[in-house]
């Protein structure tokens, strides 16, 4: 056996190399519902140690060496090389001028969005704050669009928080280290964020391709969108604020898996493959000032208070319905009533069975009572006194064939003074009249 | 190309180098590779880990250090991507493991065969990266073949100034 490890010694430790990172590999990735695979979002503990000594190592020298690099533009650019200088700054305060006096009109217009966004309650979110950080190094790799920048969890940065330029945006944190953090390019394969053309108001996901260019995917086939058009970022994403530009489009292509979809390739307004300087959106809050946040607050409290009061009326309103018997509706049959349904909280209380039955019992012909006399034939046949009490009842119950309840209290006096004066003359609807004994 | 016995070829001409050298200049390639591409964005066709790792196999004429140096790097590599740690890790292990082999048959003193060996090397490695990534763990991964041919020549190209200036680190005794 020595010896065949000996001759085989070689061979041997490149597979069990090779095994351990295959193993490696199967831990990392994994299937998803729809049979894909797809990598862990969250690193492992052991993968997770591998990149923070990655970042480790490689970090200090990238420091030193963009020091060394922001240290000799900066030398040359403010002691050396300062020719056209007198004439720049020239410019920049015609520049400064003008930009002032449209940023007074611009503020007035945000002033009103924002009341008018208060009064519907908006929830905009803005840039609140931004830590700005320096970008120190890359993957190093042609298919992984992410760089490393010089803040990290200690200067509060957190992952998935946006990063962006003053062109547009850049990114997503990844990855947070105590000194360092790793962004997820936009132009990654990976990569993820909701955008919308500004004129066509189509919305989609912007992704990267093979070629390292912004694309919007997932979108129907549209021909009103052009090269040129402005695209923004649509805030559904919970990373990227509303609004803040990504592109331009540049080509419409076809899907090259799906006939009715498109691909807009995206021309990106921040310069992805020099950045230098970008900002890190550590928070995004309503950016109104105390008396409309106080405002908003108020409206809030009293929406509040009137949503309670309402809600107490139709709790109320729900008691008195339980205890109020069901409705007739006199279009149904008898044992379709509402009433029938054993589910009813209340159910029918049926009069009970009469000891000696007469002509007002319900159910008995009233012709064929035992004192009912030929005679009186046609006395009940000639219209009878009204009754106040008694008509709107058996109105009722000769057109439904059902009774109201006897617990109804204003049928009951009526109903017990009225034999007196009902027995020498039979009313015929008050042959089913309910609730009426002898 | 001549073909010597390998116990030989071993014996006579396996160099050595500082241990510094060991430890920087591996360090070097991974610091460059992750900060020249911020200079040279999309056209920063090398891998300059893949060339170290080759130089050393070669020049070393061990597999086995062949095979480690080039796991990690590999994994290094790996580690500064969003990418599974690993796949450059396979590829570089074995780039290193055949250079080593290859090195200790044929004569690799000739600055022609190093750079066509290089150049062979890197397509390999990237084929091996595609590999493992579509067919092995099954990812959606988007390639470019004349991206991996852009990179082979710029790997051959950097060969021909580094190799030279390498060998120049070699302890004489």
């Amino acid at each position: 056996m020595e010896s065949f490890f000996d001759r085989y010694r070689n061979l041997l430790v490149l597979l069990a190399l090779l095994l351990a990172q295959i193993i490696g590999l199967a831990v990392q990735v994994r299937r998803t519902g729809e049979g894909r695979s797809t990598l862990d979002r969250g690193d492992g503990p052991g993968v997770r140690l591998i990149r923070l000594w990655a970042e480790g190592l490689v970090s200090p020298p990238e420091r030193l060496i963009h020091s060394v690099k922001l240290g000799s533009e900066h030398l040359w650019e403010n002691y050396l090389d300062l020719h056209n200088v007198r004439q720049q700054n020239q410019d920049l305060q015609k520049t400064i001028d003008r930009l002032r006096l449209e940023q007074a009109a611009l503020l007035e217009d945000a002033r009103q969005g924002q009341r008018l966004q208060a009064l519907v309650n908006f929830q905009e979110k803005y840039i609140y704050k931004t830590v700005a950080a320096q970008a120190i190094g890359s993957s190093g790799s042609e298919q992984a669009r992410v760089f490393y920048i010089d803040k990290g969890s200690a200067d509060g940065l957190d992952r998935d928080m946006a990063v962006i330029t003053a062109d547009g945006i850049v990114g997503k944190i990844r990855d947070v280290f105590p000194n360092g953090a790793q962004v997820l390019a936009i132009n990654d394969q990976s990569s993820g964020a909701g955008v919308i053309l500004e004129t066509t108001r189509i919305r989609g996901i912007l992704r990267g391709n093979a070629n390292g260019q912004p694309q919007i995917v997932d979108i129907l086939a549209d021909k009103r969108i052009q090269k040129g058009e402005v695209v923004l970022t649509a805030g559904g994403d919970q990373i990227f604020p509303r609004g803040l530009p990504v592109g331009v489009v540049d080509k419409v292509i076809q899907d090259p898996e799906r006939d009715s979809f498109i691909d807009v390739l995206i021309t990106p307004a921040a310069h992805l493959d020099r950045l230098d300087e970008v900002l890190v959106i550590t928070s995004t809050q309503p950016r109104f000032n105390q008396q409309q946040q106080q405002d908003v607050a108020t409206s809030e409290a009293l929406k509040g208070a009137e949503a309670a009061q309402m809600k107490e009326q139709q709790k109320a309103s729900q008691i008195m319905a339980e205890r109020l018997p069901g409705l007739i509706d006199p279009n149904l049959p008898a044992d379709q009533q509402p009433l029938h349904d054993s589910s009813n909280p209340n159910p029918v209380a049926h009069p009970p069975q009469a000891l000696h039955p007469d002509r007002f019992t319900p159910g008995a012909d009233p012709n064929s009572g035992s004192d009912a006399s030929p005679s009186a034939a046609p006395e009940a046949a000639a219209p009878a006194e009204p009754d106040l009490a008694v008509k709107p009842q058996a109105e009722k119950s000769s057109s439904g064939g059902q009774t109201k309840p006897a617990t109804k209290p204003q049928t009951k006096p009526a109903l017990s003074n009225h034999p007196q004066k009902a027995k020498p003359q039979p009313v015929q609807p008050q042959k089913n009249s309910p609730g009426r004994t002898p | 190309m001549p073909l010597l016995g390998a116990d030989l070829r071993r014996d006579l001409e396996i160099r050595r180098y500082p241990l510094l050298v060991y430890g920087l200049v591996p360090l070097a390639a991974l610091v460059l590779q992750a900060w020249l591409p911020r200079l040279l964005g999309r056209f920063a066709w090398f891998d300059l880990p893949l060339v170290v790792t080759v130089y050393f196999a070669l020049c070393r004429r061990s597999p086995i250090q062949g095979t480690l140096m080039g796991a990690a790097m590999g994994l290094f590599e790996d580690a500064l991507t969003q990418h599974a740690i690993g796949v450059n890790g396979i590829a570089k292990t074995i780039a290193g493991f055949l250079a080593a082999s290859v090195g200790v048959r044929i004569d690799v003193e000739n600055q022609a065969i190093r750079l066509v060996l290089i150049f062979l090397l890197s397509l390999m490695s990237s084929g091996l990266v595609v590999f493992v990534s579509r067919f092995l763990l099954g990812l959606d991964y988007e390639w470019r073949w004349y991206t991996a041919l852009f990179a082979a020549l710029g790997n051959s190209l950097i060969a021909l100034v580094l190799f030279p200036m390498l060998d120049r680190l070699q302890s004489r005794d």
